[in-house]
């Protein structure tokens, strides 16, 4: 049903979008619980710079990553002559990309999930021998599940979609940078792409419904186990 | 149980110094709202850093500002009761119970969740959640919880200041329980001094961030300063006995107390021998020089007066009748009746004047 070209970009995106939400996880639900949780000197600043994405012109936020991570910079060349990891202007590239883009996402929804948790049941939890780590692995963590989900799934979305910076830090390659939203761009151009850009429109639309039924499905399941029917 | 405390919090618009030695049973700290109770509480269970000072429990230093010493929450092995109970939501009534008691070692454990169970009659809410659970049923689990991490002192933050009146003496024959069967101390903290003189021995009193008074009620009733504040939190005679006999006729029951005297009250349910407590208060009680006839008070039980507190208009009478008793009387009867200290008297009070709970 679907054409090789059509099945080389959904599973591209989905590899991107997948790889980025992995690799921003654990950072994300970091970030949220310092920013809801911990008053340290400079919070202000960290706040800003996680927020910076959602403000910034994609464009930019693209640009200054190819800046920060191409060859010509230290760490661009570290990770080229260390891990032999080249990331401007390959897969890798929109996976940095499309991370930093949803990372604001998650970030939000994690914090909101963990400011509404009630801080006395943690206290309770503590007067009871439970650790700090363990507090966070068996009250905090599942309590702020429902909301953890809703963020990956907007961030896993925002990845799918994300252009402007993908498209400056790993250009327009195919099987490499040219994802669903890159494609129907790139295919709009063209006098008789209209027929593959509905194809790809249509796709995306696939992906996207079939992503929210998911996070809807795994929802239910945690507040069911969570007991909030 | 021996707990040394000599604190201050100092915040800016409160402070709280707090220096007492406490080796009861068990323990209630008394005061009006804003008194500091639940901060000394929180200081204790190390959930509030005190700015200055050290607490001490049973040898072992659980904070001292001036060393840096500061034992984390986690590590105290204590238990702590909140007014809300704070129950993990997520969990069932049995992992709720189980929470701290798995934590321990297996050799740490001194008690057991059936025992738990057993004592606070909890065991048809086991698998239910606790969202589903009432006002008192969730204080009955938040107790179990506490009990089950084995603490060397369990604390009580106002456990019952959430209920209303009929849930409270429902739940309060649970605590006295507690205390009657578990070698465990406690420390309860409530602004309701009927509640406190029903479960605990001894009364440290608080009043705006300072400690006014600390013994037995009879004791401190007899500090002119805390009687009014002693009269706001409901003072109240807690007289222990046995139910001797019942007249279903007369609707009224017998109990003899532990000094072998006895009392007259409405219509109980409890079977003779059962163990009882009667709840007297102060101004339900009158005094009188000799034995009165022709009167249709149903007690009248002989004393001497053990000391007098003068509380502006009124004075509060401490009668020795083999147990301490406290009565109220305005200070103009005091004139007519010409009372001093070690005159004989008569104590007397209602059937109907009398409460009790087994």
């Amino acid at each position: 049903m679907l054409e090789a070209a059509e099945r080389e970009i959904l599973l591209l995106s989905l590899q991107v979008a997948g790889c980025a939400l992995c690799l921003m996880l654990v950072p994300g639900i970091a970030a949220g619980w310092l920013l809801a949780r911990r008053r340290f000197p400079g919070k202000a600043v960290v706040d800003a710079i996680v927020h910076l994405p959602l403000v910034l012109p994609p464009v930019v936020t693209g640009w200054l990553l190819l800046v920060l991570l191409g060859h010509r910079s230290a760490l661009g060349a570290w990770l080229h002559d260390v891990l032999g990891w080249d990331i401007a202007f390959n897969w890798k590239g929109a996976v940095a990309a499309a991370a930093v883009m949803g990372f604001p996402l998650l970030v939000r929804a994690v914090r909101l999930a963990i400011e509404v948790i009630d801080q006395d049941v943690e206290r309770a939890a503590a007067t009871c021998g439970a650790a700090p780590w363990r507090v966070f692995a068996t009250v905090t963590l599942p309590l702020a599940a429902p909301g953890i989900l809703a963020g990956a799934v907007l961030g896993f979305a925002r990845c799918l979609g994300e252009f402007g910076a993908t498209i400056t830090i790993a250009g327009n390659i195919p099987g490499q940078s040219r994802t669903l939203p890159v494609a129907i761009w790139q295919y709009a151009q063209m006098p008789d792409g209209d027929a593959m850009v509905w194809r790809l429109v249509c796709l995306s639309i696939g992906v996207s419904v079939i992503a929210l039924a998911i996070s809807e499905w795994m929802s239910r399941r945690i507040r069911a186990r969570l007991g909030q029917g | 149980m021996k707990l040394e405390i000599d604190i201050a919090v100092e915040r800016s618009a409160f402070a709280l110094r707090v220096a007492a030695r406490i080796d009861q049973r068990a323990c209630g700290i008394f005061g009006p709202s804003g008194a500091g109770k639940s901060t000394l509480l929180g200081v204790l269970a190390g959930l509030v850093r005190p700015t200055r000072g050290r607490v001490v429990l049973d040898g072992v230093v659980l904070d001292d500002v001036a060393l840096g010493i500061h034992c984390p929450v986690h590590r105290r092995q204590l238990g702590v009761v909140f007014q809300q109970g704070h129950l993990l939501p997520h969990l069932t009534v049995s992992a709720n119970l189980q929470f701290g008691y798995r934590l321990l070692h297996a050799d740490a454990r001194r008690i057991g969740l059936d025992e738990v169970v057993q004592l606070l009659e909890i065991g048809e809410l086991l698998e239910r959640s606790p969202r589903t659970l009432s006002g008192g049923q969730r204080q009955r689990v938040a107790l179990g919880r506490a009990l089950l991490c084995s603490p060397r002192l369990l604390l009580l933050d106002e456990p019952l200041a959430a209920l209303d009146h009929a849930l409270q003496q429902q739940i309060i024959p649970y605590l006295c329980r507690v205390r009657r069967q578990i070698d465990i101390p406690i420390l309860h903290v409530s602004h309701d001094l009927g509640e406190l003189l029903q479960v605990c021995d001894d009364l440290l009193l608080l009043d705006r961030g300072a400690v006014v008074g600390h013994g037995t009620l009879v004791e401190v009733a007899n500090q002119a300063a805390t009687i009014p504040l002693l009269r706001m939190g409901g003072m109240v005679n807690i007289l222990r006995g046995e139910v001797l006999r019942h007249d279903p006729s007369a609707r009224i029951t017998e109990v003899a107390l532990l000094s072998g005297a006895i009392i007259v009250c409405a219509l109980r349910q409890e079977g003779p021998g059962t163990r009882i407590d009667l709840l007297v208060r102060p101004d339900d009680i009158a005094l009188s020089v000799g034995r009165v006839s022709g009167i249709s008070l149903q007690n009248q039980l002989p004393g001497r007066i053990a000391a007098l507190a003068d509380a502006g208009d009124r004075i509060l009478v401490t009668i020795d009748m083999g147990l301490p008793m406290l009565a109220e009387i305005s200070s103009r009867s005091a004139d007519q009746l010409g009372i001093a200290v070690g005159a004989p008297i008569h104590v007397l009070f209602k059937a109907v004047a009398v409460s009790g709970r087994s």
